[in-house]
């Protein structure tokens, strides 16, 4: 190199002219690219609103108060229509001993308890009087009062309902502020089969950036 | 008063006039880390715009390589102190007059580490929130408002010690203790504070137990005392060749034995966090995930066997006495820099969100306009050394000083960056 | 010499030329943040007026934004009231609800998604969360073998996430609940790297709402929209709770597996839960966290 000497080469020289040139040149180049935005935000794809339906606070079933309640039909209620009053319906059963529905109540699966323990109309409904419920200790009770019906089997169940724990409460959780609205147990259990049926899921979430590979689904432990 | 203003003000427009001038290959060197640097910025620009989703993060992997690089980088600004102890503490002669490279190495990284602080943030805006007295610093309870305070505080102190040091020298007159000794000795304790405090940042996370080990401090120490003057043993060879300041190769090895030790000393923790976690099983899915993959996902595994390759062979070739020669040392440390970078940057931050506290596993890969604002970050950190360098080599050499004040300026291509200085 | 201060000129603004194209994606800046915002206050430094003309801001923002005039308040903790959450796996089933109820109440982005709650799916005699299937969606649930746990800020007694903050703009207020700042938040993210729920999320760009699910019900720590680059996360619907109404995710839940209420009333539902079930867990109790959110079973 012949930076021995105290001034630069001429060659030096020369070069530092062309680098600057080129720098130049680069400079100017690169405004242009960038102005042209090379490179932009990638555009994630649309993900679709959820259904309404998914955000419905209304209970699944109506109870018979609110059918009362909404001036709604009420001639499946009207059990004299068909019936007789002073002649109940006499209970039929298969070989194994279980309950025949008859066709006119097809509509009803019953499924209530296992073993066909509670699959016996009169077990609720009033033998003598099919508007009313009876009771476990012998009382009358009108349809709009289910739910004491159903809670003097399900003691437990029936107590944590009263205090608001089981099943949903809607409004306010503050009772001076505002009313709440406590579920009946046939708003959300069928009577003749209380097993809440499985539903579709609402979707499941949709990560900002997607697994690589599927996630291996976990496998459900043998023991159970 | 006004004089002594004058005077600093000349030295202030003489430096950064020095910083526009030098021969085609620092032009070349200079353009090119301006075009990175322009690129970045105009990645950043984007970023800023849109928002953080132009990068590769997301709620599962919340930081990514943005705070790679920032704890990275505060290692090798903590390593300065590598240099500084030696010649403060232990009256080292070889490395006396080449400390001051190092305390600028550690300003250069400082900068890069606020860099990549700033552009990870979601609100850049508003970062005056930070600042005590008009905004909310949550001091002393938050690590991030520690590490404001000490990154920050370690700016300063090396800013003042180089000024100070550098503007004397440019006077010729003998520096005054007071004004620099003790700041010395706080910036050593400050430079290990740094980088405990990094350290403490991920530590102190008891949700995310990869990072929750009490050993992330000393092997934070230990990565950046081997990675930070190994970048000093680079950078000093460079600056020999380029400027033939003197250095001498005893300086060198000098911190060869400093790398050799600590690179030890970061192997050896590295398998103690390897054994802890994979023999007690305890905890182990980020460490699984890292080290060999986990449910089919193992983006992380190449990075990492890289970084323990790199690591264990420039640890041995420390040892060996190969090393003396400085082209099988510019290998270990070229070595050592990659294998702790990887280590320390993805092989730490990415694993610690890897599965997520809710059992998720999301990858994450590094987009290219968040690539793009990491390099253009290092080319301002690389260009802002360089400038340094350009600043006091001169200074140091005896070149640019008060007295050669009234002489006329060099030309730029005539000035002798490259001349040899009779030492 | 002349030449190459000529050309050392043209490099210099050619340099400059490139350092203005660098800029040009901020010409989309558009409505980022305005001076007023800029300036803004501390939530806990400003004064009743101070409040009065943020709340102004907002509403004009949301109605510009939107088509839509929102109605806005400062909603404070109510005195007595201290917030827990009860949930029973034993009758949740798993049916994300919760989840699209709550981000259709606190106008949560729908474009990136961001969701405060996520349901685990879990395989029957596990709490190991590593198990967990966020993903799932079969045809119907609940699913045979498996239970569901929905998971959401636990608003914790000790919570990681507040004591990270470098700038105060999350913090735990009287009631219980973790609150945020959002106009605060510098987008830091460490109170996410904190949170050992994952219950935090960010906006990693301009959050999307369509106008006709927007909620124009809003609190100033609650549900009004967010900004690009800042943090959120489930505050137990402040809009909704602090007036005394039930959570979003409650009132949709069609097993009726979420209660909500005030602790310190020895009458209330959760106060209830807590006296009379026999197992409750408070998830990952081992961090001392010490979550108000309590996950319970039965039978």
């Amino acid at each position: 190199m012949s930076s021995t000497q105290k001034r630069p080469s001429a060659q030096s020289l020369r070069r530092t002219n062309w680098v600057l040139g080129v720098i130049t040149v680069g400079f100017l180049a690169l405004a242009a690219a960038l102005l042209a935005s090379p490179w932009k935000a990638s555009t994630q794809p649309k993900i679709p609103l959820v259904d309404p339906s998914f955000l419905e606070q209304t209970a699944w079933r109506k109870s018979y108060s609110d059918l009362v309640r909404e001036k709604a039909d009420l001639s499946d209620f009207q059990c004299y229509v068909c019936h007789e009053k002073k002649n109940p319906p006499p209970l039929r059963y298969d070989e194994q001993h279980v309950l025949i529905v008859p066709d006119e109540h097809s509509d009803i699966k019953m499924g209530h308890g296992t073993h066909n323990r509670n699959n016996l109309c009169y077990n609720c409904h009033n033998e003598n009087d099919l508007l009313t419920f009876s009771i476990r200790d012998g009382n009358e009770l009108k349809f709009e009062e289910s739910s004491r019906l159903c809670g003097s089997c399900h003691g437990p169940n029936y107590r944590d309902w009263e205090a608001g724990v089981h099943g949903r409460m809607n409004g306010y959780w503050n009772h001076q502020l505002g009313d709440f609205k406590r579920l009946d147990c046939v708003n959300c259990h069928n009577p003749h089969a209380p097993k809440i049926p499985t539903r579709k899921p609402a979707p499941p979430p949709h990560p900002l950036r997607l697994p690589l590979l599927p996630e291996p689904q976990p496998k459900a432990a043998t023991t159970s | 008063m006004m004089r002594a203003t004058r005077d600093y003000l000349t030295f202030l427009w003489r430096c950064g006039r020095i910083a526009f001038v030098g021969d085609w290959r620092y032009y070349a060197w200079m353009g090119g880390l301006t075009v990175f640097c322009l690129l970045g910025l105009h990645a950043y620009c984007i970023q800023f715009v849109h928002g953080l989703i132009v990068t590769g993060m997301s709620d599962e992997v919340s930081w990514g390589v943005y705070i790679a690089n920032f704890t990275f980088l505060v290692g090798v600004a903590a390593a300065a102190v590598m240099m500084v102890i030696p010649v403060y503490i232990y009256d080292n002669e070889e490395l006396h007059d080449l400390v001051i490279f190092g305390e600028l190495l550690a300003v250069a990284a400082i900068i890069m580490c606020l860099a990549f602080v700033t552009v990870d943030l979601g609100r850049p805006d508003r970062f005056w929130h930070l600042i005590p007295g008009i905004g909310q610093l949550n001091f002393p309870r938050s690590m991030l408002s520690w590490d404001v305070i000490v990154l920050n505080g370690y700016l300063l102190l090396n800013v003042h010690i180089c000024g100070y040091l550098l503007y004397s020298r440019y006077q010729n007159r003998k520096p005054s203790k007071w004004f620099y000794i003790p700041f010395v000795f706080v910036a050593i304790v400050w430079a290990v504070s740094i980088h405990t405090v990094t350290a403490f940042l991920y530590v102190g996370l008891g949700g995310r137990p990869f990072w929750n080990s009490s050993i992330v401090g000393p092997r934070f120490l230990a990565s950046a005392f081997s990675a930070g003057p190994s970048i000093i043993i680079l950078a000093l060879q460079i600056i020999r060749r380029v400027t033939h300041y003197h250095i001498t190769d005893k300086a060198l090895l000098t911190l060869r034995s400093i790398v050799q030790v600590s690179m030890i000393i970061n192997v050896f923790l590295l398998f103690n966090e390897v054994f802890k976690e994979f023999y007690s099983g305890l905890h182990v899915a980020s460490s699984t995930y890292l080290f060999l993959g986990l449910d089919g996902h193992h983006a992380l595994v190449p990075w990492i066997w890289t970084a323990v390759v790199f690591n264990l062979v420039s640890m041995f070739l420390l040892i060996l006495p190969l090393t003396r020669s400085l082209k099988w040392l510019d290998l270990a440390c070229v070595l050592c820099i990659v294998g702790i970078w990887i280590e320390k940057g993805m092989g730490l931050v990415i694993p610690g969100f890897i599965p997520t506290p809710l059992g998720a596993l999301i990858e994450y890969t590094p987009s290219l306009n968040e690539t793009l604002v990491c390099l253009g970050i290092w080319a301002f950190g690389l260009l802002c050394y360089t400038i340094f360098l350009r600043m006091s080599v001169p200074i140091l050499q005896g070149r640019l000083s008060k007295a050669n004040e009234h002489l006329p300026e060099p030309d730029a291509a005539a000035d002798p960056a490259t001349a040899p200085v009779p030492h | 010499m002349g030449r190459r201060n000529f050309l050392r000129s043209s490099a210099a603004f050619a340099g400059l030329g490139a350092l203005a194209a660098s800029l040009s994606p901020l010409r989309e800046l558009g409505d980022y943040s305005s001076v007023d915002e800029f300036m803004q206050k501390y939530y806990k430094e400003m004064t009743p007026d101070d409040m009065a003309k943020v709340i102004t801001r907002i509403e004009n923002d949301v109605q510009r934004q939107y088509g839509i005039r929102p109605h806005v308040r400062d909603l404070k903790p109510m005195d007595g009231a201290e917030f827990v959450y009860c949930l029973n796996l034993t009758r949740c089933i798993g049916c994300r609800k919760c989840v699209h109820a709550c981000v259709n109440e606190n106008n949560q982005s729908r474009n990136p998604e961001i969701q405060y709650i996520r349901v685990l799916k879990l395989p029957h005699g596990s709490m190991d969360i590593d198990k967990a299937d966020h993903e799932y969606n079969p045809e119907s649930v609940p699913e045979k073998g498996f239970f569901y746990m929905p998971v959401q800020c636990q608003q914790c007694h000790n919570p990681p996430c507040v004591k990270v903050c470098p700038v105060h703009a999350t913090w735990q207020e009287k009631d219980g609940i973790t609150v945020i700042d959002y106009d605060w938040c510098i987008g830091c993210r460490y109170c996410e790297a904190a949170c050992p729920y994952w219950a935090r999320r960010f906006n990693f760009t301009k959050p999307e709402i369509p106008k006709e699910r927007l909620n124009p019900n809003m609190s100033y720590l609650g549900n009004r929209p967010r900004k690009q680059g800042v943090m959120e996360k489930c505050h137990f619907c402040i809009q909704r709770t602090r007036v005394g109404r039930y959570p979003a995710c409650l009132e949709v839940c069609p097993v009726g597996a979420r209660k909500f209420g005030n602790i310190l009333d020895p009458d209330s539902e959760v106060s209830y839960i807590l006296r009379e079930k026999r197992i409750f867990i408070q998830l990952k109790e081992e961090m001392g966290t010490n979550p108000r959110f309590f996950y319970y079973f039965e039978k």
